[in-house]
């Protein structure tokens, strides 16, 4: 740049004055520090280097170059504009962006690099967000959470008074709080425990139980009829206790929550139709993460019940009875299921879990 | 991409194109005291799909490994890409604003846009009054936001050296977008068309190139021809479309697939309600294409400049439309990496259907104070999807 006689530029193009849309063919010449532009009609008007604007480049656009006062420049001689720039340390940033535009290796690495990201967006950057988000959620907000579930859940009739004795919903509640002394971490817990098929109930729950985000705990009377003996109903426990320890419910709904966001800005003005069409990959992609989920909580209730019972077949037995809705069953009565029906379950596939608590009881008594 | 254009590889046209000299010679004729005579001047788009592609893929990479601060840069890139290849009596159009005065915007309206997000999703303690607000705040500056718009455009479109400006106040964006928009509504969709109007004729008169002023010539009345061309296209569609889907359920009724009571429906009434639902969609889509097609072409048809100079638009609406149903369709299909193919056929439909019919040398404009306008409102339409007509 401070190359003491740099060779004289000569650039031909248009020139407009700022004033009018009159345009004459003008000639601009850049020698030292000055610019001597000639225009169409005997026009000469100079100015210092340090006056000249010029525009980033733009792929198959003249460039223009600006002077005070609103005077412009104009020339299809991108090469001669090029140097310039190059001389004055201008534009680096943009140029280098133009060089990536005109090439289409890079745009074809753009396209590898685009696929690649929200590859790995939607497989690890989401949910470690929304893990962030749910573990930075104030424990009031998981309180509403809760508070209001259990409205809707009662006010619609989807569970009902549980008809178990008054002693045996003791026994249960007193199996819930050993469970979450254990591994339930810092929570308000507490076990709901409810007629799973009420009367004109709109969806049968049937046998089951689930957790919310603050630590209500709802298990059905379906379910604890199902259990043989009641460590199989700890490990269940347990494993409700992880999905709150692990704030999994929570991270659910920011997932969704940024998957719905991603639809809409990839999707754009796709009308509504790509609403639509995005709805079924993102519901997959949903059930993928609940499977991540569903397989650590079941670490939780494997750590349980290792450390209680030494085996963690009782949740084993319990997954199969539910399963098979069969009183009689055990784990060796679950079959493997096809890969293409795990992957539209929500659940990881009964069998695919039963191996993996398996597989931990091997591992602990292996140590 | 097969398709190349005769301006290889799209070098600019030097001063002085032969299009340019007929006006020329028509404006020596023009100050005899006769008729004047009109020179019409082509609209052209030199743009190229291939080379657009590049430009959209890689500015859209940079943005994504940017976290999104590159966004503006990649807009104005884009934008500029368009104005750029847009022709008009030998000299070029220019987009000319800044990325930093865009990211500003992008900024604020993004901050206020994620924090009602949050509020209506995740309903924190005092959401209502937080997702309140900021609806309440948007529905009010919604019609002032559009003006900032409309006046940021303006003044970022330079052709000839010469600045667009728009003059547009609030007092008529508040009528134009409030009131009009609010009337509409009430009046369920009654006034829409009238709504329609008021806007056009809010960005049209308010426009200028340099000191010339634009004009409207545009009636009511026709806004009204063209609602009521989307509405029969609409519900005629929707007619044709229900009759073979409602035969079809019938038809599976008998064979006894209706089992909707006390169980989940059967497959061929998923299918059926599946068919019809994105029969609907495609239908709206339509509809709701010709409108904003036919809207462009009869505005484009009604602009006067200075007084002198007219605009005019040949393109058909219904092929407009049929590039825009075809074009929906490659992006879905391509997961939108033919965006830009859809861009530049598009673009390159539309413009070769415009003309510039001029009664003086298009290089006899002069120009006028322009001030600097922020760039907020712009921001807020690019990134809410505030649909300003075209």
């Amino acid at each position: 740049m401070t190359d003491p006689a740099p060779p004289t530029l000569t650039l031909s193009g248009v020139y407009f004055d700022g004033r009018t849309s009159r345009d004459r063919a003008a000639t601009l010449e850049v020698s030292g520090g000055t610019l001597v532009l000639r225009a169409e009609g005997g026009l000469e008007t100079r100015w210092e280097i340090t006056q000249l604007g010029i525009d980033p480049p733009i792929p198959g656009i003249r460039r223009v170059l600006k002077f005070p006062g609103g005077a412009r420049f104009e020339t299809a001689d991108d090469a001669g504009v090029s140097a310039l720039e190059a001389r004055l340390g201008r534009n680096r940033g943009l140029g280098r962006v133009r060089r990536l535009e005109s090439r289409w290796g890079t745009a074809l690495g753009a396209v590898a690099l685009m696929v690649l990201f929200a590859w790995g967006f939607v497989a690890f950057g989401l949910p470690a967000l929304a893990r962030t988000a749910a573990t930075a959620t104030p424990d009031t907000v998981l309180a509403t959470f809760d508070r209001e579930t259990v409205e809707l859940l009662e006010g619609q009739g989807y569970v009902g008074p549980s008809r178990l004795s008054a002693a045996r919903q003791a026994q249960l509640q007193r199996v819930f709080r050993r469970v979450t002394a254990r591994v339930g971490g810092d929570y308000p817990y507490r076990l709901l425990l409810r007629d799973g098929a009420p009367q004109d109930a709109p969806f049968e729950l049937g046998a089951n139980a689930f957790a919310l985000p603050g630590g209500t705990v709802f298990m059905t009377d379906q379910l604890v009829r199902l259990a043989r003996d009641d460590r199989e109903l700890a490990g269940v426990l347990a494993h409700e206790a992880g999905h709150v320890t692990h704030r999994h419910g929570l991270a659910g709904v920011y997932q969704g929550l940024g998957l719905s966001l991603l639809t809409v800005a990839v999707t754009g003005d796709l009308i509504s139709a790509g609403t639509f069409a995005a709805a079924v990959p993102a519901a997959l992609l949903r059930s993928g993460y609940s499977r991540a989920a569903e397989t650590e909580s079941d670490e939780v209730a494997a750590r349980f019940l290792l450390r209680e019972y030494g085996t963690t077949k009782p949740l084993r037995d319990l997954l199969a009875r539910l399963e098979t809705q069969d009183r009689n069953a055990d784990e060796t009565d679950v079959e493997a299921g096809s890969r293409v029906e795990d992957l539209l379950q929500t659940h990881p596939g009964t069998a695919q879990r039963i191996r993996h608590l398996r597989e931990l009881e091997e591992r602990a008594k292996a140590r | 991409m097969t398709e190349r254009p005769d301006l290889t590889s799209s070098s600019p046209v030097p001063p002085g194109p032969p299009t340019r000299e007929v006006p020329r010679v028509v404006a020596e004729v023009a100050h005899l005291p006769t008729a004047p005579t009109a020179a019409t001047h082509p609209l052209s788009f030199t743009g190229q799909s291939g080379e657009y592609f590049r430009i959209w893929i890689v500015n859209l990479a940079l943005t994504v490994v940017t976290l999104g601060l590159y966004l503006p840069w990649a807009r104005v890139r884009q934008r500029q890409y368009f104005y750029g290849h847009t022709w008009l009596d030998g000299q070029n159009f220019e987009y000319t604003a800044s990325p930093l005065a865009l990211l500003r915007g992008y900024l604020i309206v993004g901050a206020f846009f994620l924090t009602y997000t949050l509020a209506t999703n995740l309903q924190f303690q005092g959401w209502e009054i937080v997702a309140g607000v900021i609806g309440v705040l948007f529905v009010a500056l919604y019609p002032w936001l559009v003006m900032k718009s409309l006046r940021f455009l303006a003044v970022s479109t330079t052709h000839r050296g010469l600045r667009f400006r728009h003059h547009g106040r609030a007092g008529g964006a508040y009528t134009a977008y409030g009131l009009a928009n609010v009337a509409a509504v009430l009046s369920g969709g009654l006034a829409l068309p009238w709504a329609w109007f008021m806007q056009r004729r809010y960005q049209v008169e308010n426009a200028a190139y340099g000191s010339a002023r634009a004009t409207f010539r545009g009636d009511v009345g026709d806004f009204y021809v063209i609602g009521l061309t989307g509405l029969a296209v609409a519900i005629g569609g929707g007619l044709l479309l229900a009759v073979p889907v409602i035969a079809l359920l019938v038809g599976l009724g008998i064979l006894g697939d209706f089992d909707v009571v006390g169980g989940l429906p059967g497959p061929g009434i998923i299918a059926g309600i599946v068919i019809l639902y994105a029969g609907l969609l495609a239908l709206y889509g339509v509809a709701w294409q010709y409108v904003r097609a036919a809207t462009l072409r009869y505005v484009l048809n009604r602009v006067e400049v200075g007084g002198v100079v007219r605009t005019q638009a040949t393109f058909s609406p219904w092929r407009l439309v049929w590039i825009g149903v075809s074009n929906t369709v490659a992006q879905v299909l391509t997961l939108g990496l033919a965006t830009p193919w859809a861009a530049v056929r598009r673009t390159r439909y539309v413009m070769s259907g415009v003309q510039v019919r001029a009664i003086q040398s298009l290089d006899a404009f002069c120009a006028d104070f322009t001030p600097e306008e922020n760039a907020l409102g712009e921001a807020a339409t690019e990134l809410l999807d505030i649909n300003l007509g075209f």
